[in-house]
């Protein structure tokens, strides 16, 4: 049997955590997953909600900038931290050059896999802008894409370590 | 030449719903919720087959926040479903025939009183003998899980004298191919958003790939007119042919309606697994025959397709397979006997490919088989057998005339790869070594290549619309209005890109409206391969209509001569200078009446009695290199070359895109994707256990050919290149193992201890 007064009090207990610059808090209970926060009680869809068993990384958001998938995050684990969505991702008048290079080259075609994806490149290229090919494998394998083959994908991500994280065709 | 941005140039563009879509903005009808929603969850059976003794909600209702549970009584229509065969039904009656059947449904306050509701509801089963088996489900005594019996569809064909054809061969090759159960894996989930409006009206949001289909299913279930249900369709993150058919809908409007509420339904994965479609698995067994020359003379084919409980377009995609045995080759003699059974395995249907992917692979690996036995390269024995562009159709039916087969068959003995292999057998002939670094012995490496023609629309006998709408709206913008829906395929940019290429138009002129009932015209479904071939055929019919229409207003307008005018980019222009003299904004706001053209016609089929016979086919040949490795028994895809004859290039990224990403889920259907059942129960249930392929496997080299070039006078303009990809590269991939390993594989995925072998280190 649940402890009643535990379950109530965990009932009431507030995330406070900061999401793409904003402080933000949730009611959430010892069970309430990152992603539910961020889809159901701040409304950011664009992270998306697919196999959640950590495996598609279509739910895919960065926190303290490490990339994770936040079907797997607890809410509670989140205290504090600064979260990131793809929402949050673009300055405020460019996109992000990771998103630049997706757009370019065509990294995406029905678009679910496409926020995760690009946080998660986001994320390999910020801690290391010139990946090997075996980097990126392992970085990537735990993005699934059903649609592009990743053709597209690795022309974006190629695209990117090109522009060197400038968002213009200058880089 | 080779497709990519770079020889794509300016042709290479960006699409339009590319900024919604990297930037996370873009929202999915699975994103979409309302004030007051409710959430609506479906009671599904526990057991592959049962009798329903009794059904009782009252202790589901009587939770609060629970505000409706519904069960086949609750029904107002007709309580099945099914696009050619409503066999399927809504709820559950008397007896359930699949994991993923639906008893009972409950809309309440929240997911988690939803989910405990269905846990209230009683339901009492008497569980029956399993049928997981086709075969079994033929088997005389075999219980009987529809009125019908468990035949769902039987198709014959038959040419020639096939005993004289057989008794004449020098060779005759015999083999049984297997297929698996592969899910189309869209990485968004079934689901949508069911509004009941004010009016009375319902309006669903909610992925399909034929609004109009949904809508006249919906209509029929709920007993009310056509009319006073809106479809919204699009956008959808994937479908690959299993969002075609109803599956959340019937269920969120049902609810929906029930407690004058929005519902939103959105399935986990794991109920994507249970209640969705999946390729129909097959078991072909084939006995093939030529000459001591080669010259096919005899060809005998048996297809034993699992449907699972219900009908869907099981009939349909066996009739494409029928097709697609035979392929672009021409025998002496041939002889195809077909059936799809019932079982109470998960629900076959529409995947991508339609049963050709199946078909191909047992086709194209006769051919590997009869070339080892002829002692001669594989390549050649097909041009031996190749159809001519004369030719009729697989079944002998006329066929829109094009020199596909001979383009694509050069292009692969031209291609980088093919070019590799004959210079490295030429090099092996001399020595005894292969050239280059000293590889591990239990690393090999082969060749292998096949051959595709396939069909596009949905054939002799099934109504097959096309059509659609151009419009300058009041605000100035042209509208494209098309009932066609963007599942990622890029039907939106294409249609922009032929709008602005063919009719010279700017994007900024225009606005695509599609996926959206209330307000398209019906042009039909975007599935077999269509939809970019009648978007082109009708702005070839609205081109002279329309831009005539906007010329003459103009020409009233500007008080001058309808010939010194052309509409182009940002409004019409004097024909000589270019110059803009009325902005599209201008024109709307004096015209004196809406300027709209709309066609409508039909795809074009083959003027044959035969129900699916198709008429345009397009053309590919694929080339692959793997790696065996002998010591885990696994594949590795190293590089890829895919010509494919259909036409024109209309939208240069999603061309590459389509081959690319068709290929991929070959990949998958070729080495590791099964959804594997046991006595009718999903034993795989998500995505740590389906294993579709990563950029792992994929980064291989990837070449992709378009033949562009169609014979004079050609009036269809470019075919279908949607499923093509996702075809040929099974075939090619087991006879590349053959060629690296000597083993032939006849059954997919390949199974790795089949490659296995003990390795000597002395």
């Amino acid at each position: 049997m649940i402890d009643q007064t535990w379950a109530e009090r965990a009932a009431g207990s507030k995330l406070e955590c900061e999401v793409n610059g904003k402080a933000v808090s949730a009611e959430i209970t010892p069970s309430t997953r990152l992603l539910s926060v961020i889809r159901e009680d701040l409304g950011l869809t664009g992270t998306k909600r697919s196999c959640e068993i950590g495996r598609c990384g279509a739910c895919m958001v960065l926190v303290d900038g490490k990339p994770v998938n936040s079907c797997l995050t607890m809410a509670y684990q989140c205290s504090g931290k600064k979260i990131t969505t793809i929402e949050g991702l673009a300055g405020e008048e460019m996109l992000h050059p990771v998103q630049q290079s997706f757009l370019e080259e065509g990294g995406y075609q029905c678009g679910y896999c496409t926020p995760g994806m690009i946080i998660s490149v986001a994320a390999m290229l910020a801690e290391n802008p010139k990946p090997s090919m075996e980097q990126i494998e392992e970085h990537m394998s735990g993005n699934l894409c059903r649609c592009t083959g990743y053709g597209g994908i690795l022309r974006s991500i190629e695209r990117a370590i090109e522009r060197g994280g400038q968002s213009d065709d200058r880089g | 030449m080779l497709l990519n941005r770079r020889t794509s140039g300016d042709r290479w563009r960006i699409r339009p719903d590319g900024p919604g879509k990297v930037t996370g903005q873009m929202p999915y009808l699975t994103d979409m919720s309302a004030p007051g929603m409710l959430h609506g969850a479906v009671l599904r059976s526990p057991y592959p087959h049962a009798r329903i003794v009794s059904i009782s909600t009252e202790k589901a209702l009587a939770l609060t926040g629970v505000r409706a549970v519904l069960t086949y009584a609750d029904v107002p229509g007709l309580n099945r479903f099914g696009i050619a065969h409503p066999d399927h039904p809504v709820f559950c009656e008397d007896r359930t025939r699949f994991i993923g059947d639906a008893v009972a449904a409950a809309a309440a306050d929240s997911i988690a009183l939803a989910t405990e509701a269905l846990k209230l509801i009683e339901v009492e089963y008497e569980v029956l003998p399993v049928v997981d088996d086709p075969e079994a489900a033929l088997a005389e005594g075999a219980p009987q899980l529809h009125e019908q019996g468990n035949v769902q569809h039987r198709n014959d064909y038959r040419h020639g004298d096939l005993e004289a054809g057989f008794a004449a061969c020098a060779h005759i090759v015999e083999e049984i191919y297997q297929t698996p159960r592969q899910m189309h894996t869209y990485m968004e989930t079934e689901g949508g958003l069911f509004i009941p409006e004010e009016n009375g009206r319902l309006t669903v949001y909610s992925p399909t790939q034929h609004g109009f289909m949904d809508r006249m299913q919906l209509a029929r279930i709920l007993d009310r007119p056509e009319t006073d249900i809106r479809i919204v369709s699009s956008p959808i993150g994937g479908s690959f042919g299993g969002k075609d058919e109803l599956n959340v809908q019937p269920y969120g409007a049902l609810l929906a309606l029930a407690t004058g509420r929005p519902v939103k339904l959105h399935h986990s994965r794991w109920e994507s697994v249970r209640a969705g479609l999946k390729r129909h698995p097959m078991k072909i067994t084939m006995k093939t025959g030529t000459d001591a020359e080669g010259k096919l003379l005899a060809h005998r084919v048996r297809i034993v397709s699992d449907a699972g409980p219900y009908s869907t377009l099981s009939a349909e995609v066996l009739n494409f397979a029928v097709e697609h045995v035979l392929g672009p080759y021409r025998f002496g003699a041939a002889e195809v006997t077909s059936v799809c059974a019932f079982t109470n395995n998960g629900m076959s249907g529409e995947f991508r490919g339609f049963g050709g992917n199946q078909a191909v692979f047992a086709m194209e690996g006769q051919l590997d088989r009869l070339a080892e036995k002829l002692g001669m390269d594989p390549w050649r024995l097909r041009e031996i057998n190749l159809r001519k562009p004369e030719d009729p159709g697989p079944l002998g039916q006329p066929i829109s005339r094009t020199d596909g087969v001979r383009q694509v068959w050069e292009a692969l003995g031209d291609s980088r790869l093919w070019r590799e292999r004959e210079s490295l057998k030429a090099i092996s002939a001399e020595a005894s070594a292969p050239p280059g670094l000293p590889v591990p012995p239990w690393i090999k490496i082969g060749y292998g290549a096949a051959f595709v023609m396939h069909g596009a629309g949905l054939g002799v006998g099934i109504p097959d619309p096309a059509g659609g709408r151009l419009r300058l709206a009041k605000d100035g913008k042209i509208e494209a209005v098309f009932g066609y829906e963007e599942f990622g395929q890029g039907l939106i940019a294409s249609l922009e890109q032929m709008l602005i290429e063919q009719y010279g138009f700017a994007a900024d002129d225009l606005r695509i409206v599609i996926g959206d009932s209330d307000v398209v015209p019906d042009s039909g479904s975007s599935t077999a391969s269509r939809a970019t071939s009648m978007m082109w055929q009708s702005l070839r019919r609205l081109r002279a209509p329309f831009k005539g229409k906007l010329r003459a207003e103009a020409a009233r307008i500007l008080g001058r001569p309808a010939e010194s005018l052309k509409p182009l980019n940002g409004g019409v222009r004097d024909i000589e200078s270019g110059e803009l003299l009325l902005t599209y904004e201008e024109l709307a706001n004096q015209a004196e009446e809406e300027i709209a053209a709309e066609t409508s016609f039909f795809y074009p089929t083959s003027p044959v009695e035969r129900v699916g016979s198709h008429f345009m086919y397009s053309y590919s040949s694929v080339a692959v290199k793997v790696e065996v490795n002998t010591l885990t028994g696994r594949v590795r895809l190293l590089d890829q070359y895919h010509a494919v004859a259909a036409g024109p290039v209309v939208n240069p990224q999603g061309y590459l895109g389509q081959i690319e990403g068709g290929s991929g889920m070959a990949l998958g259907f070729t080495i590791t994707e099964d959804a594997v059942m046991d006595k009718g129960i999903y034993l795989t249930r998500n995505l740590d256990t389906y294993l579709i392929p990563t950029i792992a496997e994929l980064k291989g080299t990837f070449e992709v050919e378009p033949i562009e070039k169609l014979p004079e006078g050609d009036e269809y303009g470019p075919r279908g290149i949607g499923e093509l990809g996702s075809v040929g590269l099974a075939p090619a991939i087991a006879q590349a193992i053959f060629d690296a390993a000597g083993k032939r594989v006849a059954k997919l995925p390949v199974d790795p201890q089949l490659l296995q072998e003990r390795i000597s280190f002395d």
